[in-house]
């Protein structure tokens, strides 16, 4: 199980520190989403600390016009590309981009989901966010609507059988929370044991989909290479 | 009052959690307590919390690091669990509290879970961003003063030379 988090300068811990703590809280890595580069060299850090770190990104989709652009520039770059929009009809956009992995925060900030944006979202593999954030750290008003906004993700994705992921989006090692606490606050919010478990499963299979795709050996999707006949 | 007799007592269990915040934070068992029981109102609702009955029964900070043991009923544990992952911040300084295990005992879970608090090496000349800080390390991890921003978690490997 992975967890996506935000690192410094984008947050408040290095991506060492945030791998660390991912490591002792019983992840077995980090994909580091940031909106930004960070100096951290993955391979190096760990080897440092016993978690994976994989190379992510987040895009900011503001508009339609670069949109497109700016995902296939980072796509070069990242392992995971996660994409964030800022109202329903760009949510509709990233989930029809199948250069982007996961929508991330769907109903986060004015966005909002419908049956279109899901079916939309399983056609092309994009995943659904379950961003616990607002959960583990927001109060009052703020919490009310992310908790109705995660019931709203939820009914939807269990109907349409969407693909989805779960993050408590860290952006400090002091958010970070393991997949046991996950699983626990997802239990008192609706959630399946099964359901987050799978979704922070997502995270490694992305990672290691992406890997197998970005290395040398891969060919196109099916094609492997076999053992050729040899001449008599 | 008199006691109840054994078999109508209320079964415990005890949740050994370690707290983690910036080195400045003063966290008063009384906050962390309090802190507690709003996360457990707020997620679990008034029966949910009283049901589960949350009570800090032991609880230690220093220098940006603490443990303390949870009460919470038998069979209640993951509701409590749940509660404890909810706690993000104790009078605005922000937290990480994790539960280290669970046990039926409070010495038992004293005894594999709690391990004392460490002193911190305070330096201020810790190489971050181009810099020489203010720092706090404890074994390979290291918190760095970031100016008016606050803190920024780190490891020796970031700070320059091993933090030297």
């Amino acid at each position: 199980m992975y967890e996506a988090v935000c690192a410094h300068p984008d947050g408040d811990s290095t991506v060492a520190r945030l791998a660390a703590t991912a490591a002792s809280a019983g992840y077995d890595g980090i994909v580091v989403r940031n909106w930004g580069a960070t100096s951290a060299d993955p391979d190096a850090v760990g080897a440092d600390t016993d978690a994976d770190v994989v190379r992510g990104t987040t895009v900011s989709v503001t508009d339609r016009a670069g949109a497109s652009e700016r995902i296939r520039r980072r796509r070069e770059n990242a392992v995971v590309v996660a994409a964030r929009a800022s109202s329903p009809s760009l949510n509709r956009f990233v989930a029809e981009s199948e250069r982007v992995d996961v929508l991330a925060a769907p109903m986060a900030d004015g966005g909002d989901v419908n049956h279109v944006i899901v079916k939309a979202a399983r056609t092309h593999g994009v995943r659904l966010e379950f961003d616990f954030a607002g959960v583990l750290r927001a109060s009052g008003g703020d919490r009310v609507q992310a908790l109705r906004g995660l019931r709203k993700l939820r009914e939807l994705v269990e109907h349409y059988d969407a693909p989805f992921v779960v993050s408590g989006r860290p952006a400090s090692h002091l958010h970070v929370r393991s997949p046991r606490e996950l699983v626990a606050v997802g239990a008192e919010i609706g959630f399946t044991d099964a359901q987050v478990r799978a979704g922070l499963r997502e995270w490694t299979h992305l990672a290691a989909r992406n890997r197998r795709r970005l290395s040398a050996e891969f060919i196109a999707p099916g094609v492997k290479r076999g053992r050729y006949e040899e001449d008599p | 009052m008199k006691h109840l007799p054994k078999h109508v007592r209320p079964r415990w269990r005890y949740l050994a959690v370690g707290i983690e915040a910036w080195p400045d934070a003063g966290i008063e068992r009384s906050d962390f307590q309090r802190a507690l029981w709003f996360a457990a109102g707020n997620l679990l609702g008034d029966p949910g919390s009283a049901d589960a009955g949350v009570r800090v029964v032991a609880y230690s900070f220093r220098d940006g690091r603490g443990e303390a043991l949870v009460r919470a009923r038998r069979g209640t544990v993951s509701r409590a669990r749940a509660a404890v992952a909810c706690v993000s911040a104790v009078r605005e300084h922000p937290v990480r509290v994790c539960v280290r295990g669970v046990s039926g005992t409070m010495r038992a879970a004293r005894e594999r879970y709690l391990d004392g608090l460490d002193t911190p090496e305070r330096r201020s000349d810790v190489a971050f961003d181009g810099d020489a800080r203010d720092g706090v390390c404890r074994g390979e991890n290291v918190d760095v003063v970031a100016g008016d921003d606050g803190w920024v978690g780190a490891r020796r490997r970031d700070c320059g030379t091993d933090g030297e």
